[in-house]
């Protein structure tokens, strides 16, 4: 089941990852509409985050190509922000909440630039937004998990980009921080921007998004969620793993075969 | 203490040159490790550190001077080398990082040392000296050395400058570096060339042997001061200084004794006392947190036992014995009497022929905190669906702890409750 999106934000051609030599995606193709809010929903190992990593270029293609606003990456980078998960840095490192969301600014400046004025008043208007503009000077690691997503959200607002990558934005957060990121990215998807959301809840799936993208190492589903947000689909996602897939992907892990050949 | 006033009044400019540069290569290895350190690449210091000893001796055998220009592009090569070495190994083959550099570190220091005896039994008389790379020298760095080591410490410290904004990104969250189209690789491959030339220059005075103890340890110690990357590289460069004047004096005041032990010992002495001292992250700090919060849950108690015993005869300001007291709950006897002391002193209690009483702010004390246990108690209950009969020993721990922010919300949301689960009445 797979509805493409007109004139879209973010275009997967064919594409084909591995991780460690294993092929983790496979043939992944399907366009995501600009101005919504996209849930990309599947079980442990589905490859969610691979997925929206190997758009950003944080991994090498396998095969395929990824377009953004029918341009690649690299063209188009200043509008593309990316929200990492949580877990994947130390909380330990010696800065302040501020510091961390004037990250934000930092592609803006480019090298060697210190952060004006005006980088520091954006900062901190992100801050407001996510409600932590009473914690600027805290050190990073006395926050607790739904604080901390709050100060990575205001960080990736800092960019003003129009489409914005996250990766588990609700994972290990409160209710109340659930529902203010949730009304963040209403907000951001009501002025045309495109959030896509990797998330691991079923139940608030339905509720929270426009469009969904269900993924078991290949492509089970895209579309509009009441198109395709059903038990027949939900089924094939989560019932079980495609176990001749992964096998396979073993097979080629095991003898070191590309998943492509090049001549 | 004559050399002392001596050095230290720096009458001779050998001394102030010496002095300078010694700082100089300490503060400026301090400041790249400070990066080194929170990429957590300690241990890939250590290699390079041991890892230029052979391109030292090569340099050597292939120019038969020391000059110390020709001898740092040596340097500088093989400890590149072995870095590079280092990567190829850990990508291509199952042995991982850990495993590489050790091996990589025994391998390139077995050469150094094999190349190093060599030299030395070879004859050559421009060889005196050469061994003084293996544990520093500061005193050897008079005349042009000076110069030449200065300078590049000073590139190392302007380029740290000036790229500290990336450095700090990639250290912190490199794949959001990378997302932001900044060139990561780049940065990366910057900070190693960093890396090897500190210890390319730091060698002088400190020696490859001990090196990587000049990149980590100042960084290590400054941590426990602040918690602001800033800061902490000024102060990891400061730190280092320090030790590396010490350095100079020692190689002034001894010549045979070898400077980089020295260094080492004193900024691992910082570093100790750091970890003691240190307000808020230090040992000694942390040690007194501790008593304070042991403390307060002692008095605590003890006010919570003497409205526990007011609650039962109906008479909160009855003065009572420490065998009262005990009545209620066991306190260990000595605990007991200090507390009751401090109590009184802190004016929440009064005294009279060992009969102790609440005075009014005592009283509230007390009573808050039975408030906040009957509270805790009934929350549990209530919301964690907890079995009456086994929310008592948790409520003893969180009484405590709860702010007066938490406790407006608990008694909002319990709705100023009248009675605890074991219908005990809740003081308000």
């Amino acid at each position: 089941m797979k509805i493409e999106a007109e004139n879209p934000a973010v275009e997967f051609h064919d594409l084909t990852v591995s991780y460690h030599k294993k092929p983790v995606l496979w043939n992944i193709d399907m366009t995501l509409p600009k101005g919504a809010l996209i849930g990309i929903i599947g079980p442990n190992g589905a490859g969610k985050s691979t997925l929206i990593k190997s758009a950003m270029g944080l991994l090498p293609l396998g095969s395929g190509y990824v377009r953004m606003f029918d341009h690649k990456l690299d063209e188009v980078r200043d509008q593309i922000s990316y929200v990492p998960q949580r877990e994947s840095v130390d909380w330990d490192f010696p800065t302040s909440v501020f510091d961390v969301v004037l990250m934000g600014r930092y592609a803006k400046l480019g090298l060697l630039k210190r952060p004006r004025k005006a980088d520091k008043e954006m900062a901190m208007s992100c801050l407001r937004k996510v409600g932590m503009e009473g914690y600027i000077d805290r050190q990073i690691s006395q926050l607790s998990g739904g604080q901390q997503q709050r100060v990575f959200l205001a960080r990736a607002l800092a960019q003003e980009a129009d489409l914005y990558f996250m990766d588990e934005p609700f994972a290990g957060v409160d209710a109340a921080t659930e529902a203010a990121i949730l009304s963040i990215m209403q907000e951001m998807t009501a002025q045309g921007k495109t959030v896509i959301v990797v998330h691991h809840d079923l139940q608030s799936a339905a509720e929270y998004f426009d469009w969904i993208v269900l993924l078991n190492m290949r492509l089970v589903a895209s579309g509009p969620i009441e198109e395709v947000f059903n038990n027949e689909l939900l089924q094939e996602t989560y019932g079980g793993k495609l176990t001749v897939l992964a096998e396979v992907g073993e097979l080629v892990r095991k003898r070191q075969i590309p998943s492509r050949e090049k001549y | 203490m004559d050399s002392f006033f001596e050095f230290f009044s720096f009458s001779d400019s050998s001394i102030i040159s010496v002095t300078i540069g010694a700082i100089l290569l300490t503060s400026s290895s301090a400041v790249v490790g400070t990066f080194t350190f929170l990429k957590k690449k300690a241990l890939v210091g250590d290699a390079v550190a041991h890892a230029v000893l052979p391109g030292i001796c090569l340099a050597f055998l292939l120019s038969g001077n020391k000059n110390p220009v020709v001898l740092m592009i040596g340097a500088f090569i093989t400890g590149w080398l072995s870095l590079v070495l280092i990567d190829v190994i850990t990508k291509k083959s199952k042995i991982k990082e850990d495993s590489a550099i050790a091996l990589i570190l025994s391998v390139f220091f077995g050469i150094g040392i094999l190349m190093l005896t060599n030299i030395q039994h070879g004859g050559n008389a421009a060889q005196t000296g050469l061994d003084s790379f293996l544990f520093g020298k500061a005193a050897a760095l008079v005349g042009n050395d000076v110069l030449t080591f200065g300078i590049v410490a000073v590139i190392l410290m302007v380029t740290v400058t000036l790229f500290f904004k990336e450095l700090k990104l990639i250290s912190f969250d490199s794949n959001y570096a990378q997302a932001l189209g900044i060139p990561v690789r780049a940065i990366d491959l910057l900070l190693t060339t960093l890396t090897v030339l500190a210890v390319v220059t730091g060698i002088q005075a400190v020696g490859v042997i001990l090196m990587a103890a000049m990149l980590i340890t100042p960084a290590a110690a400054a941590r426990f001061w602040t918690n602001d990357v800033k800061k902490m590289t000024f102060l990891a460069a400061f730190l280092g200084g320090i030790s590396g004047l010490v350095g100079a004096y020692v190689s002034y005041v001894a010549p045979a004794m070898p400077t980089g032990p020295w260094i080492v010992l004193i900024i691992s002495g910082l570093a100790l006392m750091s970890f003691f001292f240190a307000p808020g992250k230090g040992v000694i700090s942390r040690f007194i947190e501790q008593r304070k919060l042991q403390n307060q849950i002692m008095d605590e108690n003890l006010l919570k036992a003497l409205f526990h015993l007011g609650e039962k005869d109906k008479n909160l300001f009855e003065a009572r014995t420490t065998e009262d007291i005990l009545s209620r709950r066991y306190f260990p006897i000595k605990k007991l009497t200090d507390t009751l002391t401090r109590l009184k002193r802190q004016g929440f209690l009064t005294s009279q022929n060992s009969h102790w009483k609440f005075t009014e702010i005592g009283k509230q004390k007390g009573q808050r905190v039975v408030k906040l246990h009957r509270l805790w108690e009934l929350y549990l209950s209530k919301y964690v669906k907890i079995a009456p009969d086994h929310v008592h020993e948790d409520a003893e721990t969180i009484e405590h702890i709860i702010t007066p922010e938490l406790e407006a919300q608990l008694e909002h949301l319990l709705e100023y409750p009248e009675q605890d689960p074991h219908a005990e009445n809740i003081p308000y």
